[in-house]
């Protein structure tokens, strides 16, 4: 099956088909249930029927499906595979898996896995155990053997490593895990980059109980790695290598990130046609680059491709020296003021407190700047001196200006470019007859010569420099005739430079011309800080805590457990397992640690030369895909047909009445189609509840309510009265109440109702336990309960005889927090917030209407009405309001008044609008009725 | 695939009687027929009101010279002339109608609007009413004997209810000379057994009329594929492997059947009709009327 990526597990099943033929004949013989058919006419057809049938065949179709279903069971039996992989021969005693897990294989890590899964199934299968070992791993690593499963989990364990391989550490390890197992087969998984000691490590792996090698390598090794990043003169200088060998041209692009993680700048690198490095330089503004924290190639997901920078190529400190007094009335008088101005920028100025220069230079130095500035600073110390050499020696820029004091200074090679001749010279002076010189062209030697010579400017007095044979080279400008203006030496790794001018503009108009600005940034670029800032004299011994990683896949993380501090010391810092490249230090301060420096190259690694037989596979992900379960489920699926073609063709389905059958198979499988695709629920919320109606209408108008005692004549008079008080308020007031709702306690909702009115009835029910917890509960939310009595002159003469309905009021109050009570005072706002009135008659007058008592309320001022806030939750009266109120429907009084009086009704109907009105206004009435006061305060 | 044919429920009589009178309705009186009047040639049928052989006195006439008639002396002798006695033509005629009961005619196929059976009791009870209306005596054979009356297919209809099982085949050997009979059957039996069975009556010089009941599913064939066959009368099985390759050949002999039955009727001067299920009754009950009234007797013969 060549032509097929299809392979069997078990070829020889496939013979299996060769019974095809004898099951269509088996098939053939096998007719189909016959249609049964009553036939009068049986005789006649007897005589036509002589000679006997052949056996009935089945449809073809169905001959068809069913040899069809053998094939697929026997080819499932056959267990095929599409997209077979290459089963590794049964081989060995022992599977040693050496897998490189190092930066490079990061990219494309899940391959490796994939093939290593597949490796450790085969020796699963095989029943063999497995020895792995990763060689970018800690050195003390388990490396087995174990069983296939662990083995796996170790696998998916395994994550490659930002640093490289450890390949004779680890490899010496595996060969003396074999030692008790030879003859194993040997699978090296490697990354393709040869390393250190490669020759050596394999040599011992696979020298002595090596069976067998599986060699694992990558198709090739396109790995494209950033070497080095410089902060150079005019922008960043990139260098990238990738394997050598490659003869296309490629292109990647680098992007410059802040500490951020925001991209800011671009740059590409072309690898021309068969080389192995390629340099660009990103060109971005000076004040850019110090932001950049960290440079990575587009697509390429290793540490390799990665380069964090830390301070050296970022802003440099630099040391400012001066030896005369700041006069801080002079400014522009001041040497440092135009090199202060020219390097703020772009560099950290750092200025010492003291102005001796024995404490000033030592404290400069003790800031590790790049660069210091001395302007006219003649002799230096000698206790400091050898320091200030030293730092120069170790990389500093020392930059000096001239002047009068350096003048008429010793000469001093250590720390001056050029020996200079004592005193200076003058140039258009009223005595001289020279003119002032302007500067020429930059020489192209020196740094500066890119810039735009500053034609403008001269010099009028300089110092000048002992002339010798090297004088030449070291001049970074100089005059038009010649003299050097400004002189450089490289000493050690520092430079010394020297301006023959003051840093002021009194020997020549060059600090205040743009090119000393631009000499000076040229000068900074070039220095190099000297160490962390955080390096202060203690902490430059000790180590630098991790603090950012470059991960495996090139991005930046917080660090690893695995992460150590690191050890800044001299010469390279090997990147390993304890210090994967990153940035160390803290946030005032980084080290990069970057995993390839400039000399790295990426050998691609050689296989070895062994003796034992060798199988070299490649990196893949397994895609075969084992065609059994499909091929049943095809088998099962035809085996259904089959079936209900044999039911349909015995006639099952037209028994039934065929119109109904149609009807209910399309149902069913209308239905079995809406079960196999998941509920369609249509999720029509229907949040109706039983009583929306009746809270709809109990909410959309205001309406008092009363309690439904069970007692007819009770209720009808209190729905009479509720009625009558009802038209009253239409009839006076801006209230337009609703038809007064009776409310059962124990059932309705009571928090729609502003006023609940209860006539107090013995004959009625006692309200349960349950039904006065919601009166309370009503109570408490800020309802009103007005209890009615009706027994005003019901009650003994004595004062401690009371009616029955006084004795159940006092048992339904004793289960409510009733607060403290008092009649209504005289200047409580219930008196006031409508109509002005003294008492509160109902169909009786006499009895007190009681009210919460407001006993911290205070009526200093001697106001209408007492202050206080809320309204009181309950009221309690014996003056049969309702039946005062009550009428019929032609509005006429239902019950008469004691005493007959009917003005009393018309009272009564008062205290009840001025019930409601303090229901639905509270205490605002007695606000209001302060407004005379108020504005008789205000002078009105 | 829907079965074609299947055994449907014995028709009820009182249904049957019912759609009878209603297919009588649409055949003209018998009493009305003009030709019936004309044509006394075959004793006993309907000459009535009129003069003729029979035994009851219908007038007397003067006797002419050359008539062949004898002389009614007793009344001549009352005056002058010379009287003929004539008597009323005797036209109690004898019709017997028999429907076949057996398994086999409740066949009913898709294309038929009905059973066989019902289709057959049909017929006989529309010839009964007919009949009877007309005042001829009917019979039914092993059922009952020849009566007059004007609710014949009524009185026949109830006894049929009442009869228990019925044979197969009725005895036919004490019909008389001169009876016409109406067999209403599939005679799907050989054509031999058949005549057998009838030939009693040609011996007797009945005249029959023989209706065959067919159903159009039995005529045609229209079965295809593997089909089993099942006789209701005897339960006997036949499968067919390819039912579509028997239908030519069937078709053959089921009308070589019906062929030879038919003219073994024409020659001994009976009537055959065939009267299919899905055509309509009346048609098979004019063409026997027609049949039954006709001079020749192969009038009638028709296939419907």
């Amino acid at each position: 099956m060549s032509w097929l990526p299809l392979s069997f597990g078990a070829p020889m099943v496939l013979w299996g088909l060769l019974a095809l033929p004898v099951i269509w004949w088996l098939l053939r013989l096998t007719p189909p249930k016959p249609q049964t058919e009553v036939f009068p006419p049986l005789r006649i057809l007897a005589r036509v029927l002589k000679r006997e049938e052949t056996p009935q065949r089945s449809p073809w179709w169905l001959t068809l499906l069913r040899l069809l279903m053998a094939a697929l069971v026997v080819s499932a039996l056959a267990e095929p595979v599409f997209n077979p992989r290459e089963k590794l021969p049964a081989e060995g005693s022992a599977l040693a898996l050496v897998v490189d897990n190092d930066w490079a294989s990061a990219a494309d890590w899940n391959k490796r896995v994939a093939t290593a899964e597949r490796l450790i199934n085969d020796a699963g299968s095989n029943g063999v155990p497995v020895i792995i070992a990763f060689t970018a791993e800690k050195p003390n690593a388990e490396i087995g053997p174990f069983d296939a499963a662990a083995a796996l989990d170790r696998l998916r364990a395994a994550r490659p490593r930002p640093i490289p391989t450890d390949r004779p550490a680890v490899y010496a390890r595996v060969a003396g895990a074999l030692e008790a197992l030879p003859g194993a087969s040997v699978a090296v998984l490697a990354d393709g980059l040869a390393a250190k000691g490669d020759e050596a490590a394999f040599n011992t792996l696979l020298s002595k109980n090596a069976a067998r090698v599986v060699w694992a390598v990558a198709d090739r090794l396109s790995l494209t790695g950033l070497t080095s990043a410089e902060n150079q003169v005019d922008g960043f200088g990139l260098t990238a290598i990738r394997a050598p060998g490659d003869p296309a041209p490629a292109q990647v692009t680098a992007g410059a990130f802040d500490d951020k993680g925001r991209r800011i700048a671009d740059a590409t690198l072309t690898f021309a046609p068969g080389e192995a490095t390629a340099t660009a330089t990103m060109a971005v503004p000076f004040e850019l680059r110090n932001d950049f924290a960290s440079i990575a190639l587009d697509g390429e997901r290793h540490a390799g491709a990665v380069r964090v920078l830390d301070e050296s190529s970022k802003r440099r400190r630099v040391g400012l020296l001066s030896q005369a007094e700041a006069d801080q009335a002079q400014p522009l008088l001041s040497p440092l003021y135009y090199i202060r101005r020219a390097l703020q920028p772009f560099a950290d100025l750092v200025e010492p407190s003291s102005a001796d220069l024995a404490d000033a230079i030592p404290q400069i130095l003790d800031q590790k700047p790049a660069m210091i500035v001395m302007a006219d600073i003649g002799t230096i110390p000698a206790q400091v001196r050898q320091r200030l050499v030293d730092w120069v020696d170790n990389g500093g820029t020392l930059v000096r200006f001239a002047g009068s004091r350096l003048a008429a200074a010793a000469n001093d090679d250590d720390l001056l470019p050029v020996r200079l001749r004592t005193g200076e010279r003058s140039l258009g002076g009223a005595l001289s007859w020279t003119s002032p010189q302007p500067v020429t062209e930059f020489p192209k030697a020196g740094p500066f010569a890119d810039l735009a010579p500053p034609t403008e400017v001269t010099v009028s007095r300089q110092v000048l420099a002992e002339p010798t044979p090297d004088i030449v080279e070291r001049t970074w400008a100089a005059l038009a005739d010649g003299t050097p203006l400004v002189t450089g030496l490289k000493k050690g790794k520092g430079t010394l430079v020297l301006f023959h001018v003051t840093p002021e503009a009194t020997w020549s108009n060059l600090p205040i011309s743009g090119s000393f600005v631009e000499m000076l940034r040229r000068i900074v670029q070039l220095s190099r800080n000297q160490g962390a800032a955080i390096a202060s004299a203690e902490a430059a011994a000790t180590s630098l805590a991790p603090y950012r990683m470059i991960a495996a896949d090139g991005s930046l993380v917080p660090p690893t457990p695995d992460a150590r501090p690191l050890v800044p010391g001299a010469g390279a810092l090997p990147v390993t397992f304890e210090n994967p490249p990153g940035l160390y230090g803290s946030e005032t301060g980084v080290f990069a640690h970057n995993l390839l420096d400039a000399a790295s190259k990426f050998e691609p690694l050689a296989r070895p030369q062994v003796a034992v037989p060798v199988t070299t596979i490649q990196y893949a992900f397994d895609e075969s895909r084992n065609l059994k379960g499909a091929l049943v489920s095809a088998a099962l699926l035809l085996m259904l047909l089959d079936t209900l073609a044999v039911l349909w063709m015995g006639g099952l389905f037209s028994r039934r009445p065929r119109r109904a059958g149609a009807a209910a198979t399309t149902a069913a499988v209308l239905i079995a189609i809406g079960a196999l695709f998941g509920h369609a629920d249509i999720a029509s919320a229907d949040d109706a509840k039983p009583g929306d109606q009746v809270a709809i209408e109990a909410i959309s108008k205001t309406r008092i309510a009363y309690v439904l005692t069970g007692v007819p004549g009770d209720d009808s008079i209190s729905r009479a009265g509720l009625e009558g008080l009802t038209r009253f308020l239409i009839e006076k007031t801006a209230l337009e109440p609703g038809a007064p709702a009776g409310v059962d306690i124990s059932k309705d909702e009571l928090s729609f109702y502003p006023l609940i009115y209860w006539p107090i009835d013995p004959a009625a029910p006692m309200p349960s336990q349950a039904a006065i917890a919601r009166i309370d509960a009503y109570m408490q939310q800020g309802g009103t309960v007005l209890f009615d009595t009706r027994d005003q002159f019901a009650n003994g003469i004595g004062a401690d005889s009371t009616s029955p309905a006084t004795e159940r009021l006092r048992d339904i109050l004793g289960n409510l927090n009733v607060p403290p009570l008092e009649p209504v005072p005289s200047d409580h706002v219930l008196t006031k917030s409508f109509f002005i009135l003294p008492e509160f008659p109902g169909r009786f007058a006499g009895s007190p209407l009681w009210v919460e008592a407001s006993l911290d309320a205070s009526n200093a001022d001697n106001r209408p009405v007492r202050t206080g806030d809320g309204v009181s939750p309950i009221m309690i009266t014996a003056n049969d309001f309702a039946g005062a109120w009550a009428v019929d429907e032609n509005g006429d009084p239902l019950l008469p008044t004691v005493p007959n009086d009917p003005m009393q009704r018309v009272y009564a109907l008062r205290a009840g609008v001025n019930i409601m009105m303090y229901m639905l206004t509270g205490n605002y009435k007695s606000d209001q009725v302060h407004v005379p006061i108020l504005l008789e305060r205000l002078g009105q | 695939m829907a079965r074609i044919g299947e055994l449907q429920a014995p028709a009820a009589t009182r249904d049957a009687l019912a759609r009878g009178r209603l297919r009588a309705s649409l055949v003209p009186d018998l009493l009305v027929e003009a030709r019936r009047i004309v044509n006394t040639v075959i004793a006993g049928w309907h000459g009535r009101r009129k003069r003729g052989i029979g035994e009851n006195f219908w007038q007397f006439r003067p006797y002419v010279e050359g008539d062949a008639s004898r002389i009614d002396w007793r009344r001549s002798a009352r005056d002058d002339h010379t009287y003929v006695r004539d008597r009323e033509w005797e036209a109690a005629h004898t019709v017997w109608l028999w429907a076949d009961p057996s398994p086999s005619m409740l066949y009913k196929s898709t294309g038929a609007g009905v059973s066989k059976q019902s289709r057959a009791l049909v017929l006989a009870l529309a010839m009964a009413e007919l009949l009877s209306r007309s005042g001829e005596r009917i019979a039914w054979p092993d059922l009952t004997d020849p009566f007059t009356a004007r609710n014949g297919a009524e009185r026949i209809a109830a006894q049929l209810m009442h009869a228990g099982e019925l044979p197969a085949k009725p005895d036919l050997s004490d019909i008389r000379r001169f009876c016409d009979i109406v067999i209403v059957s599939d005679f799907l039996d050989p054509a031999e057994e058949t005549m057998a069975w009838l030939d009693v009556l040609a011996r007797h010089g009945v005249r029959a009329h023989l209706i065959e009941v067919a159903d159009p599913a039995e005529e045609t064939f229209p079965y295809a594929g593997r089909t089993e066959f099942t006789d209701p009368e005897t339960g006997d099985k036949l499968t067919a492997g390819r039912a579509e390759t028997l239908s030519e050949e069937y078709r053959l002999l089921y009308r070589a059947r019906r062929e030879e039955l038919a003219a073994w009727c024409k020659r001994l001067g009976w009537s055959f009709t065939v009267n299919h299920t899905d055509r309509l009754a009346s048609e098979a009950l004019v063409r026997l009327h027609m049949a039954m009234t006709a001079d020749d007797p192969t009038a009638g013969r028709a296939v419907a």
